[in-house]
């Protein structure tokens, strides 16, 4: 077990080493990318050029400057971004908290109504409820994010706004909870809604087809010839079972989140996340930023499974001898 | 496991048809049958069809009915409806005039959705915007299987260190976060401002290839472990060690006898994943790195309407149905295929 | 279920917060002891932080400028007020604006008395020396190279910026209040360089690496706050007493804060709620009727000494054959690419390089139906064809290259339709905006019909001509090359050189000249220039007193919120 962990862990690190050279590489050989130049302004002089480029350390060669990177990222964390000139590292910090918000908002929406929903299709299945709601469910997972917050924005901020359903709706952008509970709740409501709905279809879909699965498992007939209630059945041995697919899954997606994948909700709902810091920082190609997010954000998906491949080997041993 | 229906299963039926003998059916036949039972697939893939149709469609459309090159701007244009000439970009209102407000949907030939910032007619760029969206689709899922395909099949099967090899390389591009990965191939590609040659193959910046490959590849990881698990699975099966037994080479093993087995999952894959390379698609071209102007695809009109939003939303609207729409009729039909070719996943239990 | 209660609790929070929002009050305003205009907080918004470095020898972006011409001063200062007046040089920490000696290559300032910085300490002629020493040797500021080499030892200090010594060019005498500038030839802009926030006056002992927050400064305002991701916050300096009206008058806000996160759509929907004074960025499009309409009292566009144009590269085939440039010219219809720009209350078409209200500027257009009025009208197909035939450039591929940002977008994709209407064979290349001027500068990538835009540094011709069409300006191969045109004629050129020549010492003669040049540059048609875009404010209701000044656009400090 512990020769399992410790691998799982080697290889993260493995993981991110490789993706963070990857990184650096691509941006490095993109052409017409001189971040010198940006840096220097409207209509420099070359020795402005050459001096910023000696500053940044960008006139060494590519191995020292990946190491130069990684040692202003890790070792002394005074990594300075090209375009603000200042320190990635406090950006960051101070984006993590908007992403979190959102995310940590969203994921108790779709967790809540995901399981009503799987769970009531799957207990109505025949009727005509169950079809119903999976459409339901399969239009949540059809609808591109970003074209529904769009959608949310041209009727909360726009069209309907001054109706009484949406006059409370402030502008777009986010306050922190410390400073104004009620307005971060206001900022966020909508933007939890618009990223919960794909998850809601999805993991409403998951569940559902789980229960379905483990309904016609032996030890459930067993179950039910016993006696049991439909009720106890359902609590005490189907969902349980189809939790184990349900949690691991949301592992790995609220992972991908955390590390900045709900870009599209924060660039609609201009909320000033991680998401939309990486995605800043891929179009201005300010290496520095885009190192340190992909970091980020890598860092959250190779624990997430690797914690998910770990929970699985604790709770089925074959898996180990993988 | 699931309830054994003889009717269903469209055997009972057949030995009365020929009077007494059972006649058994392909596996494949078994599904066919069952996916046209399924009215929803059905209506779904009709509703697919429908739309592919009329996407490639575009060109009479534009020709013939709007009258109009959708990738041209219009800027000073006008339009006659109902007998007056209406300019196409219209100034802004009250005594400063500021802005440019183009016309909003006619309900008819011309401009029946309206014009977008350049004047073009939104219908018909809708319409070709189908096109490009679902070629890119369908194309990268393609290719995504077909890449993924070989991969899983030569590294379930090889097994040892081609195994190890690729399945490495393939968790590392799985935990490449997505939309950074496709974000940063686009950047680079599209900033090579001559495109891209690669020996003798030149692509253009714009070409519909580049991000055809790259949300391709990097959905490769998706279809590839599912596959690579039943490959591993497949080959410990009776029947391929009979081929072995029977001196067969690995190349016929391989394409004779793993593959079939493994092409239901492909199959049953497909429409999903031509679901997911069409929201990828949408979302890369929506953040101006996928399809490049002056093309059209749902994605980049969805971003020219947003600067529109409040003032002309079908702009944004219109294309965002086709997705939703399409999508839609994508996973129904993944559903429905689904059911069709693994009826272990189908349980109809009557109460 | 549980998950019942939870959305009982969600709903009870929701209308709670409905509640209390309607009761709220607006924004907190610091209501200050005297009335009148003077006191609150004039709170601006803008996307993102002036982008750059925080160092005001480094920042070259309006947004900053605006706010260090309050917290800061120089030896001579643009007048601070609106209209024409605004392009008058005043002097501000200098007594007065001294005469040009020994042929303009000396100049000899006295330094005010009982000025004082933020810090408390007083300004002394040495701060003056410091500060230009410091300009060099922080290695990283934009036009030491360009601009402030004129002064004695400035090229020596571009070399080695690190043992940067100034004293033969820059002499303070600390007991006589006196600062002497000794120049290595006669500037006509010398007067406009002292009077950007490069050279504004930091105390001695500012540290000669780049800052992250603007240092002490003499102004009336100090930064306490300068946070990219939050904030940049001004407050009064308390040391501060005011000695010129003209070059430095005392501001009317407390505050002055800047929030930075918001979308430009958020923005506008902020002043519109008068949850904030003014914002930074223009208005996106889809909002401009609604704001022309519902809040036009609120709403004032000025005109801006800038030039939105596409370069041609004048060395590389199809363009380097005047008759295929002057005949695009002549197809182009500007009013189309004012319509793309927001509409004729936004922008006007221009054939030429200098913007009106400019010297030097005479109106010019050759490129129209029936020229003669100096004014576009419409374009001349025929005569564009025509020109295009003639030229025999019918065929050529041509690569239109823009920034990815719609609008310069959509005037790109309105070149590849004309062009390929003219018989070309046109495509669009869209590069990011961190990275397409760059490239368009450099010779290497033969970029051949490039869209730029120019907006002033200062008030002089030769910032538009010699700059962006100078042969000095062209640098083969480099990424710093505003000549994108790679334009460069003997003649030409040294009619600019006397109208510099000129200039030291009889201004409107040289601008005589530069009228002629601006004429002669324009025929060459090295460029097609689109127009002379406008400034949009967007005002809350409360915001009195404001004025725009041609050099620093709205003057935040002069504006009332009480």
């Amino acid at each position: 077990m512990v020769a399992f962990v410790v691998r799982r862990l080697l290889w993260m690190v493995v993981v991110l080493f490789a993706i963070s050279i990857l990184v650096f590489l691509i941006f490095f050989a993109t052409p017409g990318v001189d971040p010198a130049r940006q840096m220097a302004g409207r209509n420099p002089s070359a020795e402005t050029i050459k001096s910023i480029k000696h500053e940044f350390g960008l006139d060494r060669s590519l191995p020292v400057r990946y190491g130069l990177m990684m040692k202003h990222m890790f070792i002394s964390r005074d990594l300075i971004s090209y375009g603000s000139h200042t320190r990635v590292i406090p950006e960051i910090v101070h984006a993590a908290p908007v992403t979190l918000s959102l995310v940590f908002g969203a994921a108790v929406i779709w967790i809540v109504f995901s399981i009503l929903t799987g769970v009531a299709a799957a207990v109505l299945r025949g009727t005509i409820f169950d079809p119903f709601l999976m459409i339901l469910a399969l239009i949540g997972i059809s609808i591109p994010v970003f074209w529904l917050g769009e959608v949310v924005n041209l009727v909360t901020q726009s069209r309907f706004h001054d109706t009484f359903l949406f006059s409370w709706v402030p502008p777009l952008g986010y306050t922190s909870l410390t400073e104004d509970p009620f307005m971060w709740f206001k900022q966020l409501f909508f933007p939890w809604l618009t990223l919960s709905i794909l998850y809601i279809g999805f993991y409403a879909r998951v569940l559902r087809a789980n229960l379905i699965e483990t309904e016609s498992e032996d030890y459930v007939r067993t179950a039910r010839a016993k006696g049991l209630s439909e009720r106890r059945v359902l609590f005490r041995h189907t969902l349980r079972t189809s939790m184990i697919t349900f949690v691991s899954l949301f592992g790995l997606d609220f992972a991908v989140l955390v590390g900045g994948g709900a870009l599209l909700t924060e660039v609609v709902f201009g909320l000033p996340g991680v998401g939309l810091l990486t995605y800043n920082s891929l179009t201005s190609l300010d290496l520095p930023v885009i190192m340190t997010t992909v970091v980020y954000a890598a860092f959250f998906i190779t624990l997430a499974s690797a914690l998910v491949d770990l929970v699985y080997a604790w709770l089925d041993p074959r898996v180990r001898l993988a | 496991m699931a309830v054994f229906e003889p009717e269903a299963e469209g055997i009972v039926l057949d030995a009365e048809e020929t009077g007494g003998d059972i006649v058994g059916r392909s596996p494949w036949a078994l599904a066919g049958r069952r996916l046209v039972r399924n009215k929803l697939a059905l209506g779904a893939l009709a509703l697919f069809v429908l739309i592919v149709a009329v996407s490639f469609a575009a060109p009479l459309y534009a020709n013939h009915v709007a009258d109009t090159n959708p990738f041209e701007s219009n800027i000073s244009g006008t339009v006659t409806i109902d007998g007056k000439t209406v300019d196409v970009l219209q100034q802004g209102g009250g005594k400063l005039g500021l802005g440019e407000t183009p016309i909003g949907p006619t309900w008819r030939s011309q401009y029946f959705l309206g014009a977008d910032n350049q004047g073009r007619d939104v219908a018909a760029r809708v319409l070709y915007g189908g096109r490009a969206s679902l070629e890119i689709g369908i194309g990268s899922a393609v290719f995504a299987s077909v890449v993924a395909l070989i991969f899983a099949l030569v590294a379930g099967f090889f097994g040892g260190w081609t195994d190890a090899i690729i399945s490495r390389l393939m968790d590392l591009i799985w935990a490449f976060p997505l939309y950074l990965l496709a974000i940063s191939l686009a950047t680079v590609l599209l900033t090579s401002p001559n495109g891209l040659t690669i020996s003798f193959v030149h692509v253009s910046a714009d070409s519909l290839w580049i991000p055809l490959v790259i949300i391709g590849f990097v959905y490769v990881p998706y279809i590839y472990r599912p596959i690579r698990g039943q490959v591993l699975s497949l080959r410990e099966k009776e029947f391929v060690e009979a081929g072995i037994a029977q001196g067969a080479s690995n190349l016929r093993l391989i394409f004779g006898e793993v593959l079939p087995n493994v092409a239901s999952t492909v199959i049953v894959l497909m429409p999903l994943m031509i679901a997911t390379t069409i929201l990828t698609e949408s979302a890369l071209s929506y953040l101006s790195i996928g399809v490049q102007p002056p093309k059209a695809s749902w994605g980049t009109i969805i971003q020219d309407g947003q600067e529109l939003l409040y003032t002309r939303p079908w702009v944004a609207i219109a294309p965002g149905i086709m997705i939703v729409l399409t999508v839609l009729a994508l996973n129904i039909l993944g559903d429905g295929l689904r059911d069709a070719l693994d009826p272990r996943s189908k349980v109809r239990v009557k109460a | 279920m549980r998950s019942r209660s939870l959305f009982q609790l969600l709903t009870l929070i929701g209308l709670a917060a409905l509640v209390l929002t309607a009761c709220g009050g607006s924004s907190k305003k610091k209501s200050s002891a005297s009335s009148g205009n003077s006191g609150g907080t004039l709170m601006t918004v803008a996307k993102g932080a002036p982008s750059g470095s925080p160092d005001p020898q480094i920042n070259y972006t309006l947004q900053e400028w605006q706010l260090l011409i309050i917290s800061h001063d120089g030896l001579l200062a643009f007048k601070r007020t609106s209209g024409t007046e605004g392009t008058k040089i005043v002097p501000d920490l200098a007594t007065e604006v001294p005469k040009p000696e020994n042929g303009g290559k000396t100049y000899v300032f006295h330094i005010r008395k009982g000025i004082k910085f933020s810090n408390g300490k007083e300004l002394k002629p040495s701060d003056v020396k410091y500060t230009f020493e410091r300009l060099f040797k922080i290695g990283q500021s934009p036009n030491a190279g360009t601009w402030y080499n004129v002064i004695v030892g400035g090229d020596a200090c571009v070399k080695t910026p690190a043992t940067c010594n100034l004293s033969q060019g820059v002499v303070a005498d600390d007991a006589a209040g006196t600062v002497t500038f000794h120049l290595t030839k006669g500037d006509p802009e010398f007067f406009d360089k002292l009077a950007v926030p490069f050279a504004f006056i930091l105390p001695t002992g500012t540290p000669n690496k780049e800052v992250q927050i603007p240092p002490p400064g003499t102004g009336p305002y100090k930064f306490a706050e300068y946070n990219p991701n939050k904030q940049i916050k001004l407050v009064r300096n308390t040391n501060f007493k005011e000695w010129s009206k003209d070059a430095q008058p005392k501001g009317n806000p407390d505050e002055i804060i800047q929030k930075f996160g918001l979308s430009a759509e958020a923005e506008v929907t902020q002043v519109e709620n008068g949850q904030a004074d003014w914002m930074f960025d223009n208005p996106p499009s889809d909002r401009l009727n609604e704001i022309s309409t519902k809040y036009e009292d609120q709403v004032h566009v000025n005109p801006l000494t800038a030039v939105w144009y596409f370069a041609f590269n004048v060395r590389v085939p199809p363009f380097n054959n005047l008759k295929a440039r002057q005949g695009v010219n002549f197809a182009t219809d500007r009013n189309a690419l004012v319509k793309i720009y927001g509409g004729p209350k936004l922008a006007v078409p221009t054939c030429q390089i200098l913007p009106p209200n400019f010297p030097g500027y005479k109106p010019y257009c050759p490129y129209t139906k029936n020229p003669g009025s100096g004014k576009w009208t419409a374009p001349d197909m025929a005569k564009a064809k025509q020109l295009i035939a003639a030229s025999g450039t019918k065929g050529a591929a041509v690569k239109v290259n823009t920034d990815t940002v719609e609008t310069d977008k959509a005037l790109g994709l309105y070149f590849v339709g004309l062009l390929n209407k003219l018989g070309y064979k046109a495509s669009l290349q869209a590069l990011s905006p961190d990275i397409q001027y760059p490239y368009c500068q450099n010779s290497k990538n033969k970029v051949q019909f490039c869209w730029s835009t120019w907006y002033q540094d200062y008030p002089a011709a030769s910032d538009f001509l010699n700059i962006l069409l100078g042969c000095g300006s062209f640098i083969p191969n480099s990424n710093a090359s505003p000549n994108i045109a790679e334009f460069c004629m003997k003649p030409i050129q040294a009619q600019m050189d006397q109208a510099l020549q000129q200039g030291i010492t009889d201004p409107s003669g040289a601008n005589t000249k530069w009228e002629a040049v601006d004429k002669a540059v324009t025929d060459q048609a090295p460029w097609v220039s689109l127009f002379n875009p406008k400034y949009i404010d967007f005002l809350s209701k409360r915001v009195k007193g404001y004025q725009f000044s041609p050099q620093w656009y709205f003057l935040l400090d002069q504006a009332s919120v009480k």
